[in-house]
């Protein structure tokens, strides 16, 4: 969306308006005909391997990383508040309730968001995606549904394995740089982070992989007019999945914690 | 009866009018040659009439049905019985020859694997593309894209063939070989359009023309009717002496 800030503001708002429309569109159709038969379970193994088993090598470097940088700069700035023996619960939760799912989101929709646009444009370019529907198939069944899918499947998943990777990380650093005995670091984090932290955060994962595959999958099939398309519509996949996911985050937030009160 | 039947077509791109009020026909086993200058507007009468285009307004009419309302999961029926052979092949490029033709078995019939591979290896000797069936469509030529397109549009047996271009960039030994398939489509039963600027082509395959210039068909008859006209009252003669775009 950023990108489009400097054309007139009429024909942002157009844009806009055609980007809200076309998801709907498109969520429409893939309600309507995704769960008709026949189900393509190789397609959607496929788009599972391609989005998933593929991204987890980033989703381990990215997590880990993160929770030891996090520890670290915990560590380092409660050390003279005496506070170092607070920094397992701190990690654990921000990483849970935050960071996990948002920095998997945002890693998934750089590397999947891309994938799934390019690829997609690049279809519609060389009439592939006609030829599906030439050929008496549905794009929607054949392309979109399986990624959507996939992404649903895989996104929660990789946050899942984030959050263990992420504590990994943030322990190891707790030991190794903050001197926290290791047994004192997992107890704390098993008897203060809880189930609620844990939920808030993975409940969010659901509603980020439609953040990234939707957009992703309607940019690819609005491309028109050649290959510098494609390219647009890669920009364009990336830029608003990230911008969902770190608005939608906000929102997202306050309402699991509306809905941890209420329970 | 006409299979195939448009009437008062009209389809514009955002404010560009592409096609005004264009009608025509076909009847059974008939093959229509649909010719025009470069730009003219053949190829979204053809998209249009599988659903890939949606007219602004007309009708079009596939075995007395009107179509021109049917959403995505009716055109699903439509296509079936349709073939389309895309100008340059449009084939899934992450797939090889092989299972480029077999796609449309796999969805539309139940014939088994020894079946289709049967089905495949004769479609592909009958198009001159024997032992290509491993081949990536990255690996052909331009003109032997085009022939896998041509045979993976026939491979269910369609009543109706839509042919974009169907000789263009192929040799005159395939060019025949295509213009033959085409013929024997059509004593089968086969209605088809043949979009084209290759005239010999046109001339050895088709039944009747329809000339599209300025929005609208400007001329149409039977090839018999065509041979009794002079260049001065035929605008389809002066657009093959290319006096006239």
């Amino acid at each position: 969306m950023i990108y489009s800030v400097a054309l007139p503001f009429k024909d942002w708002l157009k844009e806009q308006f055609f980007f809200l429309g076309g998801i709907t569109y498109l969520m429409r159709d893939c309600l309507r005909e995704g769960f008709n038969k026949p189900f393509y379970w190789k397609l959607l193994i496929d788009q599972i391997y391609q989005i998933g088993v593929r991204s987890f090598p980033l989703v381990l470097v990215t997590s880990g990383t993160i929770g030891m940088v996090m520890s670290l700069q915990f560590g380092f700035g409660l050390e003279k508040f005496g506070g170092k023996p607070y920094v397992p619960r701190l990690v654990a939760s921000t990483i849970f309730r935050e960071i996990g799912p948002m920095f998997t989101s945002l890693m998934l929709a750089a590397r999947v968001g891309a994938g799934m646009a390019s690829e997609i444009g690049s279809m519609v370019v060389t009439q592939q995606i006609d030829a599906i529907r030439a050929l008496g198939t549905s794009p929607i069944k054949k392309i979109v549904f399986p990624r959507i899918l996939a992404c649903l499947i895989i996104l929660p998943l990789s946050v899942a394995m984030a959050n263990v990777i992420g504590n990994i990380g943030g322990w190891l650093v707790g030991v190794s740089e903050l001197g926290l005995d290791p047994q004192f670091y997992y107890r704390r984090v098993l008897d203060t982070a809880n189930i609620r932290d844990y939920l808030s955060g993975f409940g969010k994962t659901f509603f980020f992989a439609l953040f990234i595959s939707v957009p992703s999958c309607y940019f690819g099939l609005t491309v028109k007019n050649g290959t510098q398309e494609v390219g647009m519509a890669t920009r364009k996949a990336v830029v608003t999945s990230s911008l969902l996911i770190l608005i939608g985050d906000y929102f997202l937030a306050k309402v699991f914690w509306i809905l941890e009160k209420w329970l | 009866m006409a299979v195939i039947e448009v009437k008062n077509f009209r389809k514009s791109f955002g404010t560009k009018l592409v096609h005004e009020d264009v009608s025509f026909y076909v009847k059974k086993g008939e093959c229509l040659g649909l010719v025009g200058g470069s730009g003219a507007g053949k190829s979204v009468i053809l998209r249009s009439l599988i659903g890939l285009e949606k007219p602004d307004s007309g009708q079009v009419l596939i075995d007395d049905h009107e179509v021109t309302a049917y959403d995505e999961l009716d055109w699903l029926y439509v296509r079936k019985k349709v073939g389309y052979a895309f100008q340059g092949g449009a084939l899934f490029d992450s797939m090889t020859v092989f299972q480029n033709l077999s796609y449309p078995l796999i969805e539309h019939t139940l014939l088994t694997h020894f079946e289709i591979s049967r089905k495949i290896l004769s479609q592909l000797d009958d198009f001159g593309l024997a032992g290509t069936e491993k081949l990536y469509p990255n690996e052909l030529s331009g003109g032997m894209q085009k022939r896998v397109g041509l045979a993976r549009a026939m491979m269910l047996e369609p009543e109706i063939i839509l042919y974009d271009e169907p000789t263009a960039g192929l040799d005159p030994y395939n060019t025949k070989k295509i213009q033959e398939l085409i013929i024997n489509l059509k004593k089968k039963g086969v209605t088809s359009i043949l979009v084209t600027h290759d005239m010999p082509t046109a001339f050895a395959v088709c039944d009747k023309f329809a000339f599209l210039k300025d929005k609208v068909i400007k001329e149409q008859g039977t090839i018999e009717q065509l041979k009794n006209k002079t260049q001065e009252n035929s605008l389809i003669h002066q657009f093959i002496e290319g006096n006239i775009l």
